[in-house]
This record gives C-alpha cells, sequence and structure tokens, in this order.
C-alpha cells in the first residue's frame, strides 16, 4: 500500500533530520510562544472572571457579607494567636532552639492549563519579574499544589502534584511514617515504599517530610483514602486524596525561599 | 494571508487547549484540538502547507506540555504525511470516513505518548492509561466536525 519512492524517502528524511533539530532546540520556541499567547489568554481570564462576576452578584454579595464576618472573627483569634506565637518564639529563644525562618509568598493567577491528559501542569501569570525561578514551591491555602519547572518573564510553568513525574517525600502526621507521594493523573495521589508495617490507616493527614530537598517541611498533601499492598507483596501503599481541588484551582501562593 | 489564518488558528486553539473549561472535560479528559487540525490540514490544503502547519500545530502543543521532548512535532509530522499517502489510496470525501481518520490517528498519538509517558518510568494505572487512550480520542473525533468546518473555512 505504501511503496515509497526514492525521492520520497529522501524528502522524508529531511524532514525528519530538520524535526530533530526542532526537538533539540524546543526550548528555544517556549519563550517567544509564552509571549504570544500571554496577553490574550490573561485578557481572557479577566473577561471570564468579570462575566461570572456579574452572573454570580447576589451570590457574591451573600458571600462577602458571610466572609466579613468571617473575617472579624479571624482577626480576634489572629490577635490571640500573634500573643502565642511571641511567647513560643520568646521560649524557643531561652531554649536556644534554631528559629524557623517564616515564608514569603507570591501570589499567581492561573492563565492556563495542560494542553493534554498525559501530564498536569499550570501556567500562572507570574515569572522571572516577580522573582520565580526554577525548583519554588506553589501552594494554595487548602494545600500543596506543585512546584515550578519553567519560568518566563511573566508566566511559569508549575507541575502538579498529581502528574507522575512529580514526587514528594511525605510524611503521616499521626505516626511519621514516611513515604514517596507521586502523581497518577487521576483525582489521587499514590504514597509509596511503605514499609509492611506501616502505621497508616484512612483518614490519615499526609504532610511533606523535612527529607525533601525542594518542599518546606509540614505543608499538607492530602488525607489518605485507601491503604492497600503492592503487587510484588513486599510493600504497602496508600492513595492520598490532595485537599488542594487541583482541577478546578484558579489562584496559587509561589513560596520564595 | 491565507496562511496567516491558519498560523492565528493554531494560535487561537493552542489558546482554546490551555483555558479549556473544566466543567467540559470529559472523565478528566479534554479533546486534542491541535491534532484535529492538523488532519484537517491535510484534507483541506496541499500537502506542503499540511506539512508546515502539522509540524506548527506539534510544537505549540509540545511548548505547553511540561516536558522538554518534541514527541508531538515528530509525531504530528508523520501522521500528516501518512494521511495524506492514505488519502491517495481511499476516498476520503465522506465526513465519517474523515472522523474515522481522526479516531484513528489519535488513538495513535495518544498511544506513542502513553507509551514512552510509561517507558521513562511514570507510573500510570491501567485504567487511566485506558481512559487516556480511549475517551481522549473518542471526545477528539467527536470534536473533529467543527474544527473541519472551521479549516475548510480558512482553506476556502
Amino acid at each position: 500500500m505504501f511503496k515509497l519512492p526514492r525521492k520520497t524517502l529522501i524528502n522524508s528524511a529531511i524532514v525528519l533530520a530538520a524535526l530533530l533539530l526542532v526537538t533539540n532546540f524546543l526550548s528555544c520556541f517556549k519563550t517567544p510562544a509564552l509571549k504570544l499567547t500571554q496577553p490574550h489568554l490573561s485578557l481572557i481570564e479577566i473577561l471570564k472572571r468579570e462575566t461570572f462576576g456579574l452572573l454570580h452578584y447576589h451570590r457574591n454579595m451573600l458571600m462577602v457579607e458571610k466572609l466579613q464576618t468571617e473575617v472579624k472573627l479571624l482577626r480576634l483569634r489572629l490577635f490571640d494567636l500573634r500573643e502565642f506565637s511571641l511567647e513560643n518564639s520568646r521560649l524557643k529563644k531561652l531554649l536556644s532552639f534554631k528559629q524557623k525562618a517564616s515564608l514569603r509568598f507570591v501570589p499567581g493567577r492561573v492563565i492556563g492549563r495542560s494542553v493534554d491528559s498525559w501530564s498536569s501542569s499550570l501556567i500562572i501569570d507570574k515569572g522571572k519579574y516577580q522573582g520565580i525561578k526554577s525548583g519554588m514551591v506553589v501552594i494554595c491555602p487548602e494545600g500543596l499544589v506543585g512546584s515550578i519547572i519553567e519560568t518566563n518573564m511573566d508566566t511559569s510553568k508549575v507541575l502538579l502534584i498529581n502528574d507522575p513525574n512529580q514526587g514528594v517525600s511525605g510524611i503521616v502526621q499521626r505516626s511519621r511514617q514516611e513515604g514517596l507521594v507521586s502523581g497518577t493523573l487521576g483525582t489521587n495521589l499514590i504514597m509509596r515504599y511503605l514499609p509492611d508495617e506501616a502505621d497508616i490507616v484512612p483518614g490519615d493527614v499526609i504532610v511533606t517530610s523535612e527529607l525533601s530537598q525542594i518542599y518546606p517541611k509540614g505543608l499538607l498533601v492530602g488525607r489518605v483514602v485507601n491503604v492497600g499492598r503492592e503487587f510484588s507483596g513486599l510493600n504497602r501503599y496508600a492513595m492520598v486524596k490532595p485537599t488542594a481541588n487541583l482541577a478546578n484551582i484558579e489562584e496559587v501562593l509561589v513560596i520564595i525561599p | 494571508m491565507k496562511r496567516l489564518f491558519f498560523f492565528l488558528a493554531i494560535v487561537a486553539l493552542a489558546s482554546l487547549s490551555l483555558i479549556w473549561p473544566p466543567g467540559l472535560n470529559f472523565f478528566h479528559c479534554k479533546p486534542d484540538l491541535l491534532l484535529i487540525f492538523m488532519v484537517a490540514l491535510v484534507f483541506y490544503t496541499d500537502f506542503r502547507d499540511a506539512l508546515i502547519f502539522g509540524v506548527l500545530a506539534g510544537l505549540f502543543k509540545d511548548i505547553f506540555l511540561p516536558w522538554n521532548l518534541a514527541i508531538n512535532t515528530i509525531c504530528f509530522s508523520i501522521w500528516s504525511y501518512l494521511i495524506y499517502r492514505l488519502s491517495h489510496q481511499i476516498t476520503i470525501e465522506e465526513d465519517y470516513v474523515r472522523v474515522a481518520i481522526v479516531l484513528v490517528v489519535a488513538l495513535l498519538n495518544n498511544l506513542v505518548i502513553g507509551l514512552e509517558s510509561v517507558a521513562i518510568g511514570n507510573a500510570i494505572s491501567v485504567g487511566i492509561f485506558l481512559r487516556n487512550l480511549i475517551i481522549v480520542s473518542v471526545y477528539t473525533a467527536a470534536l473533529s466536525p467543527l474544527i473541519f468546518k472551521l479549516t475548510k473555512k480558512i482553506s476556502a
């Protein structure tokens, strides 16, 4: 059916060679392409936000009232907690404990998501100009979101924790059992390399461990929904539901170390 | 002028893929709009333009993916060439044949990307692999008549 003449073969070889060249220099095309799409992606995002704002005006009004009450209550609690924090730091100083540096954040808005279903990533509207660098950790108020893998002038690419290429050293908050949390492309994450006698049950909270080189210790990752035995029978695994709603996330915070 | 519109269509479709509303996802899957456009180009333009813009569509897709491998750029050019060869062997005037070709190409493209992902050591369960293989391909094929109309209008 596909009988190839000599000329076609030569042409195909030339095209393939050109493609391999393009593959090698893929990163060179990334900045201009992102520059080309960033303005209208931001514009679409603003238009979408404004439209939804108008459509949900009444719901938003009620929500604002509710949130204002909540803010007042939280301010009171914050005042109490500030007192505790000051007391804590005074006592730590007395005990000569190493002080943990407070985290700085850069807020970012999601302007794009992964173009296919084989990866899980986001594009945010903050980049090198705002001090974002590769490897920085991205969170949202609900928990861990992922890490920065690529930065441009005004945009950055975030690899989400549910991408299979992503791995986070996690720890069970209750029993301090450690494991590696990685993505599955599904709604849950998988915590692997748990020993047979691991103390882990559904409902346990998973946070980042101090073994992680990238992630600060104690960031909320998710909650265990199911525990099973690996095919080899040597280890156990746990399915973890991330606390952050990764499918609908709109705003994120980038941790500046 | 036509070429400029093809380029703009690629930018628009790439942007649409990036901002695809989660509400329109089907079992967490989104259609591959750039792949449909690449196939449609072979049907409605000459082979040279189809190949050039097919590669460009693949390149745009790879740029927005988190890895540094231009697998879509390579695959799209191969699919363009194979569809072009196939169009000389069979009649592709009927709409359902074109949709079927999109389905087959989407299945092959997802199979290649899925196997490549597994080959580099990613733990993807069989269920999710099949979901991404079948549902994405069917969803892509189902949306293809819309992109065909767009491509036909631009090339006319």
